[in-house]
Order: C-alpha cells, then structure tokens, then sequence
C-alpha cells in the first residue's frame, strides 16, 4: 500500500513555523505573480480552472437555453457552432487539465517529501501561459467572422474555411500544448528524482502514479496535437495541403492525427481523477487500497492501450473492416485494465468501516456513474452500433459521464478531501452533502435522457431539432440549469471554509495515511519537507 | 549538469522531435 511509512518520530519535526511561513518577497497580486512555491502555483491552477468551468458551464447553459425547444430561439446557427467550439475547448484544456495539475502541484511534493517541484520558475511559467491561451481563446469571439464554429476537435477542411479567430485558437492551443507539456516535464522529473529516501517507486500513493503515467501521456501526444494544427496553420496561411483536398490533401489525415492525440487525451483527464479517487476511497473505508500493484499495473496498461485506440472515433470515414475490426477490438480490451481498478475500489470498500462525507459521496457517485460512462463506451465501442450512434446525442452523454461524472466528481472529492490540509478549516459538512446530491440529480437530468434522445437519431452541434425530441431536451436544459447554479453553492461552500471554517483537526479523515497527512501539520506550512522525511 | 536537468532535456528532447517528426513524416509523403 502507498505510504506504508514510519510516522513515529517524524510527524513536523522538519516544517515550517515562524520564518518559513513568508510568502516570498512580494505580497499583493505580485506574490502570485511571480511565485515558484509549488502550493501557491496549485491554488492558481485550481482557480482559474473554476474560473474556467464557469465560463465554459456559462456557454453551455447557453447551448442548452436554445435547445429548450425546437426552433432557432436565441442564436443564429453559426454562433451555436462557435458556442459548441469554445465549451469543449475550454472545458478540456481550460478547466478539466488544470484543475488536475493543480492537485498534483499540490499534492505531489507533499505525499513524496519533495520540498517543491523539480523546476520551481518553470513551474510559474506553465502555469502564466494560460490566461493568455484562455484569452486568446475568448477574444476569438470578437474578431471578424467570430470564434471558429470547427468543434473542439478542430476537423479539416473547416478550419480552412474560418476567419481570422481559427488562428487565435491554434495559437491558444500551441500555448496550452506548451504549457501541458512543460508542466508534465517538471512533474516527472521530481517524481523521478526527488523522493524522500525509502519513498519507493512501489511505495508512492496512487495519485502519484497516476501522475506521473499521466506526464508521460502528455509528452507524448501533446505534440501530436500541436503538429496537426501546425499543419492546418500552413494549410490556412503557407500554401501546403496536407488536409485540404482541392490541393492533393486529405481531410481524413488530419482525424487519425487529432485522435491519436484526442484518445490519450482521455485518459489524460481521467486517469488522475483515478488517483483521486484512490486516495478517498481508501481513508473513508479505512482500509489499504486492495490491489494495489494491479492498480498501477492496470493504469499502465490503459496508457499503452490508449495508443492503439483512436480510429474507434471515426469508424464512419470509409476504412477497411480489417481496420474497423483491430480498433474494435483494441478497444474492447481496455475494459480490462478499467474493470480490475473498478473492482479494486469496490474491494476496497468491502467489509470497510465506511463513512459517508462528502469527498466519498463523490468518490461513490464517481463510481457508478463513471462505470455507466464506460459501459457506453463500451456499446459505442462495436463497430455495427457506433455507425448507428456516430454524431448522435448518444455520445455527447457517454463522454460527458466520462467527463463529468468521471473528472468533475474526482476533482469535487479532491477539493473536499484536501481542502482542511489546504486551508486548515473544515468546509460544512451538510452544504457539502447537498453539493453533491443536487450535482448528481441535475447531472443525470441533464445527461441520461440524452442517451434517449441519441438512440432515437437526435444529431449533436446542430441548435434545432424535431418536435418529437422536445420533451427530454426539456429535462435536459432544466437539469442544465440546476447544475450550473449548483456549482455556485461550491463557490461558496469553499470561499466560506477559507474564510470562516471551524479549525480542521490535525488528521480530519482517520483512514488517510499518506504524507501529508502522517508527516505534516494541519494547515500545512509554506514550505514542506525541506528536510526530506526519514521513510521505514 | 544536474539529474534533473538530464531529465528534463531528455523529455523536451522527445517531446519536440514527436512535433518536427509528424510535421515532417506527412511533408514528405505528399511530396511537398
């Protein structure tokens, strides 16, 4: 199990009181401009994901009032493609991915006895370049002929086709590919490199592995992405034709180049909620983790296989059933590895002694409703169904129970579960309960119906639709509703922990066992571990 | 130079000659 380490004679005996409280020379808004202190660049990652979410909760809610009845309501259905665009594009790379390197910049030093990450300046950069990847993004909207209405996943030949706001979108996703991958650099090197002595590969807590997978995944396929629109950038501006086909190119390069990138991508986003999620639900059973090396031998196994995925997202372009049949089955296989960690969790409950605060009523709801998302990838997953289903309202709900009830979960039990160490306070219990049973009831209002609305051949990114879908498009705009003033009870559940919390005792969740909980003090200091801690 | 430099340099290094890789592989095959 992670952190089977020697808590006796070491908890806080090497951590910060009096001097090494100081935030840096600066204070005001230059103190967390100019920070390389690996907990407050978390605190920054965590925010302006939240400040994300909201921008991109905002444009779906928007989505979802034109879709509250047939007819074109509100938005001509150009500004509906633009609004499709940027949600996704904002979601993945604004608010998903970086609310996920925030907990690892948090938390990694901490559960390895690192005192900060590897590259403390380079750490600040990463984070610095998204507001301006993020603005790039948004002022897209305001140039001539509006933000680019391509999809999140950018298909060739429409990116041709755009104004002046599809260079400012690739320009933005270069940034943020740059960002992502500077970020996965330094969080490999102090995984690698910066281990408390005794902190064995096999010894690390599971977020910490699935981290460093995870890096491993973005170095890797972050460049594909910032390749393929390199290419469709040279198309626009450079006379090359690699996806346009009047020139001798081909539309359908550009998809096996993107989901070579878009199928890690996934996993990208998922495998740390995985971590997460290993982290609670093991402190609320108080228990081990059951499994614990199946676990890292399963998230490696989903990393390699998620290379070997990505034509299942375009089995309609006309490829040889050969082709159909490998990605297919490749697919199918990751069942595999996804159900051993399914199982692991569901162990690990078993004959706990549970309890249910808020951080494992998400971690629970994560359970089901992730599974429920696999299990549709799964059905997608078979060729004769997926023709079906391709570009149906089918897969919008498969990956937004992915997405959502997979990441948005993992991160809400995240901040819950790591908030008293974060903050010292303890956020109320009873608004946190309700957090969570108003997100899950407007989560499925929102997104079960629309696989009815798929399986009966509603088309995605299109703003009107036939009277026959009007009545759960209806359940889903009200569930949408619901959920987004939800996210504003989070908002405050946490400003009101940071401001008037009840002190958070010094181990508020009796099963957590990993570092930072053993080894240092609640409110954790400014500076952690600069002695490394000694592990048995 | 320190490990994590190594470490560091080695990753930017795969990670940049993936991007100049894929760029160039689909260049050459159409010919351009």
């Amino acid at each position: 199990m992670s952190a089977v380490v020697d808590t006796h004679g070491h908890g806080h005996a090497h951590d910060g009181h009096g001097h090494h409280d100081q935030h840096g020379s600066y204070g005001g808004i230059m103190r967390w401009v100019t920070t390389t202190n690996h907990k407050d660049i978390g605190t920054l990652y965590l925010w302006f994901s939240f400040t994300m979410f909201m921008v991109g909760g905002g444009m779906a809610m928007a989505i979802r009032l034109e879709l509250f009845e047939p007819g074109i309501q509100f938005f001509n259905p150009d500004l509906f493609n633009q609004f499709t665009t940027m949600h996704g594009l904002i979601m993945v790379f604004g608010a998903i991915m970086p609310a996920f390197v925030g907990f690892a910049n948090w938390q990694i030093p901490m559960m390895i006895g690192a005192p900060d990450m590897a590259f403390a300046r380079l750490n600040n950069w990463s984070f610095w370049l998204l507001p301006f990847a993020a603005s790039l993004l948004i002022i897209s909207f305001f140039t001539p002929g509006g933000a680019p209405g391509v999809g999140w996943t950018m298909y060739a030949p429409l990116t041709v086709q755009m104004g002046v706001g599809m260079d400012l979108t690739i320009f933005a996703v270069h940034l943020l590919g740059m960002s992502s991958i500077l970020g996965s650099i330094n969080i490999i090197t102090t995984i690698l490199n910066m281990r408390a002595p005794g902190m064995t590969l096999m010894r690390m807590p599971l977020f910490v592995w699935t981290w460093l997978i995870t890096a491993y995944l973005l170095v890797a396929a972050m460049p594909v992405l910032a390749g393929a629109v390199t290419m469709s950038l040279t198309d626009r501006h450079f006379g090359t034709s690699f996806f346009n086909a009047a020139g001798g190119g081909d539309p359908v390069l550009y998809q096996h180049i993107f989901w070579f990138f878009g199928h890690p991508e996934v996993y990208i986003i998922a495998l740390p909620a995985f971590g997460v999620i290993s982290q609670v639900i093991p402190a609320f059973s108080r228990k081990p983790l059951f499994g614990y090396a199946s676990m890292v031998y399963a998230t490696s196994a989903i990393a390699i296989l998620s290379f070997i995925v990505w034509a299942h997202h375009m089995y309609t372009v006309g490829m040889p059933v050969q082709g159909q049949l490998f990605f297919m089955y490749a697919t199918t296989l990751i069942a595999v590895p996804t159900g051993v960690k399914v199982f692991n969790w569901v162990a690990t409950m078993w004959k706990g002694s549970l309890s249910f605060e808020t951080p494992m009523l998400f971690a629970i709801g994560f359970l089901f409703l992730f599974t429920l998302g696999g299990f549709t990838g799964l059905v997608l997953s078979l060729v004769p169904i997926d023709i079906q289903l391709q570009d149906t309202y089918y897969v919008v709900a498969h990956f937004h129970y992915v997405m959502v009830a997979g990441a948005l979960f993992a991160a809400f039990a995240g901040v819950y579960f790591w908030l008293p160490k974060w903050t010292g306070r303890m956020y109320d219990e009873k608004l946190g309960r309700i957090h969570f049973w108003l997100t899950m009831i407007f989560f499925n209002m929102i997104f079960f119906v629309q696989h009815f609305l798929g399986l009966a051949g509603m088309p995605r990114r299109v703003p009107d639709y036939p009277l026959m879908f009007e009545t759960w498009n209806k359940i889903s705009s009200i569930g949408a509703f619901g959920f987004g003033l939800t996210q504003l009870l989070f908002l405050y559940i946490v400003l009101k922990t940071i401001r008037h919390g009840e002190k958070a005792p010094q181990l508020p969740w009796d099963g957590a066992d990993s570092l930072e909980w053993t080894h240092l003090p609640t409110p954790v200091p400014y500076h952690t571990f600069e002695t490394p801690p000694v592990l048995k | 130079m320190s490990r994590n430099v190594k470490t560091a340099l080695l990753l930017a290094f795969v990670a940049l000659t993936t991007f100049c890789l894929i760029i160039a592989k689909y260049w050459f095959m159409n010919g351009k």
